[in-house]
């Protein structure tokens, strides 16, 4: 019985210590940096191309052997490391249990009179004479109060010997900073169990119910999101994109949803949408033309009255009040103009995205592109059509997320940082004061922050002096 | 141009170097005073270049509070020198001790002379739509600052293991006197790069010295290092004795390098992983990826809390600790450097 407890008690000083905490600080580290290097979630080729960069390709075969024997090319999501994070979580539980009641013990037992001989072997001392002690004693614990000391007096035979703490409470904050932490972890722990996440690409014009999970899983949601819009706008005279924006309504049972009234939503980059606590984030976009992919135009008849066409790829359409047809015959997002001028494509993203439509009057036929940002290109012989744009010929892909645990997280982290301020900045100060006669001796326990304590005895003594003068 | 008044001011800094040395070397209190002016005008021409480059974003971008240059790893470099030289101002101006300003200076001519020769764009480039949220700024500048003070519990700790270890032959001495040899190796090969530079693309680092096309100078280089490093080595003693003069002792050298990681430690911990997670959290939908920045931010917290933890409960005490704030500051540097360098990941707006 005796041995189990001993046993027992091995292996909680063993989960209490912090060298245990230590060493996972420094196992996690190396373990999660191998993660940055080596390839992860990536195919075997492709581990193993990485490393006969500098090996031999037969022993990166070998190696490859051993990176998957121990999960190193999918290190964060590996049994080794859960575990790591597992004992990292331990370690704080068991330390904060072992230390934490101790603490509070000492909050509770008032303090002791110390014998001089073991306040003289105190590493910082300070010592002055006042002239006349007519009550020294009153005036230094007003003083003491005034800086927000809690003070304990004890009279001696021949001396009076003051204790005075302050911010001793502030002892607490590890504790607050080691609970945040676990209350992280936990949250971390909450979303890979009840959260999931994954991407879906719609269509400009569609909708869809279904989202594919990082993994490959389809993820089916209790309601459908529909893209009726999606643009791009480009910084000028370059291919940087400015911003991207989603014009989405979302479908419940047959009927749009209202969120506060409203019920067309737009999703940016770092303006994500939540619903039912599922979050949408615009993360990418392309260029995918679809069957119902619609030309827009507008049309100026010479008196400037404006007609709205709308028309699909190779559909004739009539100009208006006239006897021409037209039709687009071919298109280019990104129209640009070789050195030998001859036109091509730049790019996939609409950056100049251009129509060249086909007109057919009186058995006649003509082309000419219409650059739907070049308004020179609008004029054509039968009057200005303006080509708005192309739409149903880009989807926008969203990231969809429901992580329950991240009001965890942010509670977590905001009592991370207020424990690690407090824990920080402000210290805990302890020092023992001794009166015999006219002679006051300061006394602090460590050298530590001497220069700090030092600082706020002289302070004191001027105050001390200061009073006296009145 | 605002690049360019940078440049004149990272010219300043590398020119205060060799004044804060004679300073050391002279104790002459005319120099000193010297030397914190040349330093000083260094850092004002910086804000001011700061502020042009601010106002040059400006018309770009038409929103206040997106115009902070903070938003590349050209501007980001060099707010972390006005950092660190304000940072180190500020404490000489408190404890009036200025002989840390020979490293100061040092960091900070190598870092704006890497601008210069990583061949980064200095260009002032529109904001793509993931850096446009005020996160930015809260995330970005909180993080500058704490490697800024990073910096500094560098300094202290690398002077305070050399002034403080007997043993010559001990690997914490060899490795800070090397370390120190090569910064002032680094900074001189800098100085002569930058001057050489005809052609800006092919300017790459220790093009003049280490890499010359030229067999005899690189050779000739490569022995200067060896001989700088050995100097250090061998006269790290020297250090300590100029040091003392000063009345720099290993106390104060311990206290200012606490304090600094007592100071970044929490900045570090506010606005590189919380205000990060939350970004990343309403940027990308996920408040942690193991995305290889926020990985060696990590680390590098982990090395930093490894630091607190042995001081405070370990009791660890001197120079041993002091090798772990020399660590912490490397891993800073790969945290923020090396991964935009040789490692790919989402924070790629910092790469080249």
């Amino acid at each position: 019985m005796l041995r189990l407890n001993r046993l027992n008690e091995k292996v909680w000083n063993f989960f209490a210590s912090v060298d245990l905490a230590v060493a996972l600080f420094i196992v996690i580290s190396i373990g999660a940096a191998a993660g940055t290097i080596i390839p992860q979630q990536v195919e075997p080729e492709a581990t193993i191309r990485f490393f006969s960069k500098f090996l031999p390709l037969s022993i990166s075969m070998n190696v490859y052997e051993i990176v998957s024997l121990l999960d190193l090319n999918n290190v964060y999501h590996s049994w080794w490391f859960t575990f790591l994070l597992f004992m990292f979580a331990l370690n704080l539980i068991v330390c904060s249990i072992d230390r934490l009641p101790l603490l509070i013990k000492s909050f509770k037992t008032p303090p002791r009179m110390i014998e001089s001989q073991s306040l003289e072997k105190m590493p910082g001392k300070h010592e002055v004479e006042l002239s006349s002690s007519h009550k020294l004693l009153d005036k230094l614990t007003n003083i003491l109060k005034r800086r927000g000391y809690s003070i304990f007096t004890f009279n001696g035979n021949k001396n009076i010997q003051i204790h005075c703490r302050k911010w001793s409470k502030t002892r607490l904050a590890v504790y607050l900073t080691h609970l945040s932490i676990l209350i992280i972890l936990s949250g971390a722990l909450i979303g890979t169990f009840f959260g999931f996440r994954g991407s879906m690409n719609i269509i400009e014009g569609t909708g869809s119910n279904i989202a594919l999970s990082d993994d490959g899983r389809p993820i089916y949601l209790p309601f459908e999101i529909v893209c009726d819009r999606f643009e791009v706008e480009f910084y000028e005279n370059s291919a940087v994109p400015k911003a991207y924006r989603s014009y989405v309504r979302l479908i419940e049972n047959g009927q749009t949803v209202k969120i506060k009234g409203k019920e067309n939503f737009i999703i940016e980059v770092n303006q994500p949408l939540t619903y039912r606590g599922i979050t949408f984030y615009q993360a990418t976009y392309g260029f995918q033309p679809a069957g119902h992919a619609e030309f827009r135009f507008t049309f100026f008849d010479k008196s400037g009255k404006e007609y709205k066409i709308n028309s699909h790829f190779e559909e004739k359409f009539k100009i208006p009040e006239s006897s021409v047809t037209a039709s687009v015959i071919d298109f280019s997002p990104a129209l640009g103009v070789d050195e030998q001028g001859k036109l091509f494509n730049m790019d996939t993203n609409m950056i100049n995205p251009a129509v060249l439509v086909e007109f057919e009057h009186s058995g006649k036929k003509s082309h000419q592109w219409i650059l739907a940002r070049i308004p020179e290109s609008w004029d054509t012989p039968f009057g200005k059509l303006k080509f708005n744009e192309l739409w149903g010929a880009q989807f926008t892909g969203l990231q969809i997320r429901r992580d329950p645990g991240v009001p965890l997280i942010y509670t977590g982290s905001i009592l991370l940082c207020i424990g690690l301020f407090i824990c920080l900045f402000l210290k805990p100060s302890t020092y023992f004061i001794e009166l015999k006669d006219d002679k006051i001796s300061f006394f602090y326990p460590s050298s530590k922050g001497a220069i700090i304590m030092e600082k706020e005895i002289d302070k004191i003594i001027q105050e001390l002096k200061g009073e006296k003068d009145k | 141009m605002s690049y360019q008044t940078i440049a004149i001011a990272g010219f300043i800094y590398m020119l205060s170097m060799p004044v804060y040395i004679v300073y050391i070397l002279t104790k002459s209190k005319k120099i000193g005073y010297a030397a914190t002016g040349i330093l000083s005008a260094g850092a004002g021409i910086h804000t001011y270049g700061f502020v042009q480059r601010f106002k040059e974003m400006y018309e770009i971008n038409q929103s206040f509070l997106r115009s902070i240059p903070v938003t590349n790893l050209y501007e980001s470099l060099v707010f972390f020198v006005l950092c660190l030289v304000t940072g180190y101002l500020l404490i000489e101006w408190k404890y009036r001790k200025k002989s840390l300003g020979v490293l100061v200076s040092i960091i900070a001519g190598i870092t704006i002379s890497l601008t210069e020769l990583l061949g980064i764009s200095k260009e002032v480039q529109p904001l793509v739509p993931a850096l446009k949220s005020n996160w930015l700024l809260a995330h970005v500048t909180l993080s500058f600052v704490s490697y800024a003070a990073f910096g500094i519990s560098f300094i202290t700790a690398l002077l305070h293991i050399i002034t403080e270890t007997e043993n010559k032959k001990s690997f914490k001495y060899i490795f800070s006197t090397v370390l120190m040899g090569l910064m002032f190796f680094m900074f001189a090969s800098a100085v002569i790069d930058t001057a050489t530079a005809s052609n800006p693309k092919t300017v790459r680092m220790f093009h003049s010295t280490l890499g010359n096309p030229s067999l005899l100078v690189s050779i000739l280089s490569w022995i200067s290092l060896i001989a700088i490093a050995t100097v250090c080595w061998k006269y790290g003693d020297l250090i300590k004795r100029i040091l003392y003069g000063f009345k720099i002792d290993a106390q104060f050298l311990e206290d200012i390098t606490y304090k600094a990681i007592a100071f970044g430690f929490p900045v570090f911990t506010i606005g590189g992983l919380v205000f990060g997670a939350i970004w990343a959290d309403q940027a990308w939908g996920r408040y942690w990826g193991w995305d290889p920045k926020e990985t060696w931010s990590l680390i590098t917290w982990f090395v930093y809390a490894f630091y607190l933890h042995s001081k405070f409960i370990r009791g660890w005490r001197g120079t041993k600790i002091s090798m772990i704030a020399v660590f912490g500051f490397l891993v800073t540097i790969f945290t923020y450097l090396g991964v935009n360098l040789f490692l790919s990941g989402l924070h790629s707006y910092g790469s080249m």
